[in-house]
């Protein structure tokens, strides 16, 4: 029986989506669930752990944990997992995942595999899918390890509605702080702004906004959805956004439920940042633009008319 | 007159004036060496063309007046030289006259009457001038007080030899001759003094005065027109008016057939030039000898200024200083340069090691102090440059601006890797993929799915080879010119294949920003599997492509038979290959590409598709031609970011606005990027239709 | 300063790519160096520049890297190494890491310094599991790094939360991310000198190892079957009057979407 151990992605005391897809497919795997969760103050978040469908939490709580460190956060995980015996070891999509995945699997001798899409447990035999080469091709890998580390992809696992788990605490203790890699300072990205990453609808804006009177136009659309405000290259190049607002191949990778892309051309490299978007809707002035080969619904029109009528229109719907 | 003082002031002018001049040519000599004995018989024609003939000046619409104005100073100094020289001749012999110039002969008379009246068209011209710079103020002139000055000796030299020539006529028509002055008197042809209107009106203008007077003012003008123009003379290496010396010569001495002197191609092989610092131009020492001549020559007239679409849009590409700095830093260096020169020629190939080390050491602290790009030439003046080459094809002397800007930047690409860093991209995507996208080179032949298109690998036995280029292959607007342009070959029945995905970068960019290296890379690629493929007449879709191909590529063993795809689908309309439908509706107007028409002079064939077109003709752009204005790409600037100054392609569309058009043709990729993205910043790509040629034939063949 | 940097040669990424039966076709494809190491051998060019450190590049794997080395050479990098045998043909991040460890363990280097990732793998293991068995720190997706002394180095991490600054102790692993510098094109002078220079190039035995050794008996994954990419297919694209087609788009995400 397969004993999947997730690790928790908690972003400033919050618990993400992707520790609910997580463990929602544990669980339609049939297996047993738990958590793993470092912080600092942290015990409080014992309930949703386990509303996320976890039935164990293993939850090592000390202000040393207060910020990401590869070492100790590697270590709790090991700790967790060879207390619940976890064959597999799931990270969500992040740089803390992605960077503390390898020294887990390291340590337990394990296999590691980046960025998966599906695992499959056939007996012993584990198989991941997973995408290689700037995402142009999939690989079928074979796991020869009895246990494997991974982090999933984002969005690849969807999550159960109806999911729920078991409040079953487990205390670990603080492991050793990593002395040779010490954390110094921490530069926030623009705090208070919505997390491109997590937010369940994003709205990116392009070169066809021109200037900063096109980008409030769209910023005010996305405020009013509560949506992540992000942006192609063109628009961050031009100063108009932040460079933590970049979508695409060197920025961020995101798979929202919506995405909007807002006179955005569609570029190779901005599609490789939201092609796993679940629905994309694209309003692009060019009916050529290559956006709309990946777009699901198209809106070839001016966007400073179209986006207002877009705004009243969603008003109406969502009352 | 005087032998004595004639002689003195002979010995002292002309020995000051010649060790000037033999200064300015050791100067000259000591520079690099390049080769211009050749082609005697073009560049003698050349040189009674536009220098003599002043073409570049009378025969250009815009200011026209004032092309006149200066071949008619011009054309006066050559007919005045030899009335000089009977002055000075008279300086020694009263009465002196130069052979077949005497009453005898009606050329005497002739010449009499043509001198009198070019020294009246002359002092008009040079008044005219000073107005010119006084009042109606040109913006390109730089009112030095050397323009002046010069103008004013103009002025006294014209002045003093008609009142010479005036007290001569009193003395002689008023005053009975008491000095037995000589002058001209035939039965056959009158008196002289029927023949000069001019002077004879000078000459009314003293005549109130007595005989001594008169003879006074006879002898004084004399000497002062003698002493004006031997100062004359010595100021003219002093300064922009060397041109009245140097212009002739530097015309015959120009760059002939392609457009300018190929970049020579470098050895880049060769260990020796990182020592001399010798790839491209780093040091003032490293121009030759004709570049030397053009900094001389310049006249300061500021035309190439007024073209550049660079300093049109204020970016700091100033031609004028440019040449200017650099004749400057010449003339601090010229000691040096010589002594350098002189060091070098010591330099024995199998001498000892050791004494040449000693001897390098010493060239090098002959080097200028200052950097020249950094110091003399700044950065941003240097990559300012679109190569369009507007400066050249008005410069009156014929200056070539262009080659040594190219030097200066291969210089910079190859020995001091300092150069605009945004290059790397396009220039990574050329030695990765040979394209300066980057995109991978097996979706260079996609854009031809489904055309039926052959491909050389697949049947090499055709009778052209069609080159699409990078923008036709792989640039989304440009695609559709291509698949345009397969139409009307597979109408015309052309015999015709593309090399797909074996077809790279031309390598011209790389070339245009220095980069010499990766230029040989993708040209001798390029020229390996033409030559394999036996290849003998290309079509070219670009124009930057047909200039590397054709005048480029035979330099490194590629000789083709290179022809424009406006120009071939003119002859395939003409041989009614193909026929048009005059259908295009509205107002057409069409922009010259810069290395299609003053690169490789197609101005006509694609006009005449564009009348077999157009149901209402052709409007020309103002700028149109030989004078077209750059749309801003070339000279790699397509891969640089526009920071300084307006936008060259918005400046050029505001030009296609302000003309009413609804289409605007072009013939080039880069053009139709520009031009395309210029209307949509002005907000006009919904009124007015950017379209290259290939694409309106293709949509209006019967 | 002793620096050990990697170029991994790996499939030009801009290609585009066909899978039959399983596997890639191989006809037609080029191979480059791993764009995430071009800017670790970038970053490492730089320290020499500015710090006077001494780099050393290795090659793992692949066959015929000269003209790639040669190229790091001409970039500025001191000393290449490439480690070619075939056996390498099958290898995972624990077989690179643990060949990278006997490269290291071979000379004596202050700092490692390698990209995030390889562009055929995607793994962004490597660097991490070879600081793991070396006991040494790592920190990975580094887009700065700042010499403190001989000891101690600062370094920015682009993190989850924002950007980390971290002080780490030397010897040391850093991964680097493509923010951290822009490859410069090797200048002329450097591809002259670079076509003198020797590149050492051994096999595992010449390493003092063997395949037994550096994959521990059995690799912990295999790849046995690519298969092509989903590709997403264009879907409804409307015309028009602005007001009635996004009113029409608006109705399909609410009801056929079911977005909002």
């Amino acid at each position: 029986m397969a004993k999947v151990l997730v690790v928790a992605d908690i972003k400033q005391g919050v618990l993400k989506g992707s520790t609910t897809e997580l463990l929602s497919k544990a669980k339609a795997m049939g297996a047993e669930t738990a958590v793993v969760a470092m912080g600092n103050n942290i015990e409080s978040l014992a309930s949703g752990l386990a509303a996320a469908g976890s039935d164990t939490q293993y939850i090592a709580d000390d202000a040393s944990l207060d910020l990401f460190s590869a070492g100790p956060y590697a270590a709790c995980v090991v700790d967790a997992a060879n207390q619940f015996g976890a064959n597999l070891i799931w990270f969500g999509f992040s740089e803390s995942g992605k960077a503390t995945a390898p020294r887990v699997a390291a340590q337990l001798g394990s296999a590691c595999a980046t960025e998966i899409t599906d695992v499959t447990l056939d007996g012993d035999q584990i198989e991941v899918t997973r995408p290689a080469i700037a995402n142009k091709v999939m690989q079928k890998v074979k796991i020869n390890t009895e246990r494997l580390v991974a982090v999933i992809r984002a969005g690849a696992f969807e999550a159960d509605e109806g999911i729920s788990g078991t409040e079953n605490v487990v205390k670990l203790s603080a492991p050793a702080a990593d002395l040779k890699a010490v954390i110094k300072e921490l530069v926030f990205d623009a705090s208070g702004e919505i997390d491109l990453a997590d937010a369940d609808v994003v709205i990116s804006v392009g070169r066809g906004a021109k200037d900063q009177a096109g980008v409030d136009l769209v910023k005010d659309l996305a405020n009013d959805l509560a949506a992540g405000f992000g942006s192609s290259r063109a628009m961050v190049d031009g100063g108009f956004m932040a460079h933590n607002k970049q979508v695409g191949q060197t920025g961020k990778i995101v798979a929202p439920t919506l995405y909007m892309a807002i006179g955005i051309s569609g570029a190779i490299q901005h599609l490789a940042g939201m092609n796993g978007s679940k629905t994309i809707l694209a309003v692009n002035k060019d009916p050529e633009a290559p956006i709309f080969n990946v777009a699901d619904y198209g809106i070839v029109g001016d966007l400073f008319e179209v986006v207002p009528i877009l705004k009243e229109e969603i008003k109406k719907i969502r009352g | 007159m005087s032998p004595l003082f004639m002689s003195l002031l002979l010995i002292v002018g002309l020995a000051i004036f010649s060790r000037t001049m033999i200064q300015k040519i050791q100067l000259l000599m000591a520079l690099e060496p390049t080769d211009r004995a050749n082609h005697i018989t073009e560049r003698l024609k050349n040189m009674v063309v536009i220098a003599l003939g002043q073409k570049r000046l009378v025969r250009r619409k815009k200011e026209w007046s004032s092309g006149i104005m200066h071949a008619f100073i011009f054309w006066g100094f050559c007919i005045l030289i030899i009335r000089s020289l009977n002055l000075y001749g008279e300086g020694f012999v009263k009465g002196f006259q130069l052979p077949l110039l005497g009453q005898e002969f009606i050329l005497g008379y002739l010449y009499a009457s043509l001198k009198d009246i070019m020294e009246g068209i002359v002092l008009v011209m040079a008044g005219y001038a000073i107005f010119r710079r006084v009042v109606l103020k040109p913006e390109r002139l730089h009112n030095t007080w050397e323009a002046y000055f010069v103008l004013g000796m103009i002025g006294v030299l014209m002045i003093s030899d008609l009142l010479l020539d005036g007290a001569r006529y009193n003395l002689i028509m008023l005053h009975n001759n008491p000095e037995h002055l000589h002058f001209l008197n035939n039965p056959q042809y009158g008196s002289e003094f029927f023949w000069t209107p001019v002077s004879v009106g000078a000459a009314s203008l003293i005549s109130g005065f007595s005989a001594d007077a008169n003879g006074l003012i006879l002898t004084t003008m004399f000497w002062l027109h003698i002493i004006t123009q031997l100062t004359f003379l010595n100021f003219l290496p002093l300064g922009k008016h060397f041109h009245v010396i140097t212009a002739l010569p530097n015309v015959f001495l120009k760059s002939l057939g392609y457009p300018h002197e190929k970049t020579r191609l470098l050895d880049l092989e060769d260990e020796s030039v990182w020592e001399d610092e010798s790839l491209g131009v780093n040091h003032i020492h490293q121009l030759n000898w004709k570049q030397g001549l053009d900094l001389y020559t310049c006249t300061e007239c500021g035309r190439c200024k007024e073209v550049c679409p660079a300093f049109t849009t204020d970016k700091p590409l100033n031609l004028h200083d440019f040449n200017d700095t650099l004749k400057a830093e010449l003339f601090d260096n010229a000691d040096n340069i010589i002594k350098r020169a002189k060091l070098a020629a010591t330099i024995k190939e199998d001498g000892d090691p050791e004494q040449i080390e000693a001897i390098k050491a010493q060239m090098l602290e002959l080097n200028s102090k200052k950097t020249l790009i950094g110091d003399v030439i700044s950065e941003d003046t240097l990559w300012a440059c679109t190569t369009c080459r507007a400066c050249e094809q008005v410069c009156p002397v014929t200056i070539e601006h262009v080659p040594r800007i190219m030097a200066m930047r291969q210089g910079q690409s190859l020995m001091a890797g300092v150069y605009p860093q945004e290059l790397n991209v396009a220039l990574k995507g050329l030695e990765r993929n040979g394209n300066p996208w980057g995109i991978g080179y097996d979706k260079r032949a996609e854009w031809a799915d489904g055309l039926d298109v052959k491909k050389m690998a697949d049947d090499s036995d055709v009778e052209y080879l069609l080159w699409v280029g990078c923008a036709g292959s792989f640039d989304d607007r440009s695609k559709k010119v291509s698949i345009s342009l397969v139409k009307i070959l597979q109408k015309a029945n052309i015999s015709f294949a593309i090399l797909g995905t074996e077809e790279k970068c031309t390598g011209d960019f790389a070339r245009r920003v220095g980069n010499e290296m990766m230029y040989q890379m993708m040209a001798q690629e390029n020229i390996e599997t033409l030559n394999n493929y036996k290849v003998k007449k290309i079509i070219a879709a670009c124009p930057h492509c047909l200039n590397t191909l054709k005048h480029e590529y035979p330099q490194m063993g590629g000789n083709y038979e290179v022809i424009h795809h406006t120009d071939f689908i003119d002859q395939l309309i003409k041989s009614g290959k193909i026929t048009l439908t005059k259908t295009l509706e509205g107002v057409l107007t069409y922009h010259d590409p810069c290395y299609l028409g003053r690169y490789n002079e197609i101005y006509d064939q694609p006009r005449s598709i564009l009348h077999s077109l157009a149901k209402d003709g052709l409007k020309e752009l103002d700028r149109h031609g030989q004078e077209s204005f750059c749309c801003g790409a070339g000279g790699g600037r397509m891969w640089l970011e526009e920071t300084i100054g307006k936008r060259i392609n918005v400046e050029r569309s505001e030009e296609i606005v302000g003309q009413n058009a609804t289409t605007v043709a072009v013939a080039c990729p880069f053009c139709l990027t520009m031009i395309e993205d210029g209307m949509k910043e002005l907000n006009k790509d919904e009124d007015i239709k950017t379209q290259d040629i290939a694409e309106l034939v293709a949509n209006n063949m019967a | 300063m002793k620096i050990l940097t990697t170029a991994k040669k790996v499939v030009d990424v801009e290609l585009t790519l066909h899978v039959e039966n399983g596997a890639i076709v191989e006809d037609g494809l080029q191979y480059v160096i791993n764009a995430w190491d071009e800017n670790a051998v970038e970053a490492s060019v730089q320290l020499k520049e500015n710090n006077g450190a001494e780099t050393t590049l290795v090659s793992i794997g692949g066959s015929d890297n000269t003209d790639m080395i040669r190229k790091c050479y001409a970039m500025g990098i001191d000393n290449g190494i490439h480690i070619d045998d075939p056996a390498l043909e099958k290898a995972d991040s624990f077989v690179f890491a643990r060949v990278l460890q006997k490269v290291y363990e071979a000379g004596e280097y202050d700092l490692v310094i390698t990209g995030k990732q390889a562009q055929d793998t995607d793994n962004g293991q490597t660097g991490i599991i070879l600081a793991e068995i070396l006991g040494i720190p790592c920190v990975s997706n580094v887009v700065a790094i700042d010499v403190i002394d001989d000891a101690n180095i600062k370094v920015s991490r682009l993190g989850d939360m924002g950007t980390e600054i971290i002080d780490v102790s030397l010897p040391a692993v850093i991964t680097v991310s493509d923010s951290i510098n822009e490859p410069r094109l090797p200048a002329m002078r450097g591809i002259m000198m670079a076509k003198k220079k020797k590149i050492q190039v051994m096999d595992l035995a010449g390493l003092g190892t063997s395949y037994d050794e550096v994959s521990g008996g059995s690799l912990t994954s295999e790849v046995i079957a690519f298969m092509a990419s989903e590709t997403r297919q264009a879907g409804q694209k409307f015309e028009g009057d602005a007001v009635e087609i996004t009113a029409k788009v608006v109705d399909l995400l609410a009801n056929e979407a079911k977005v909002f």
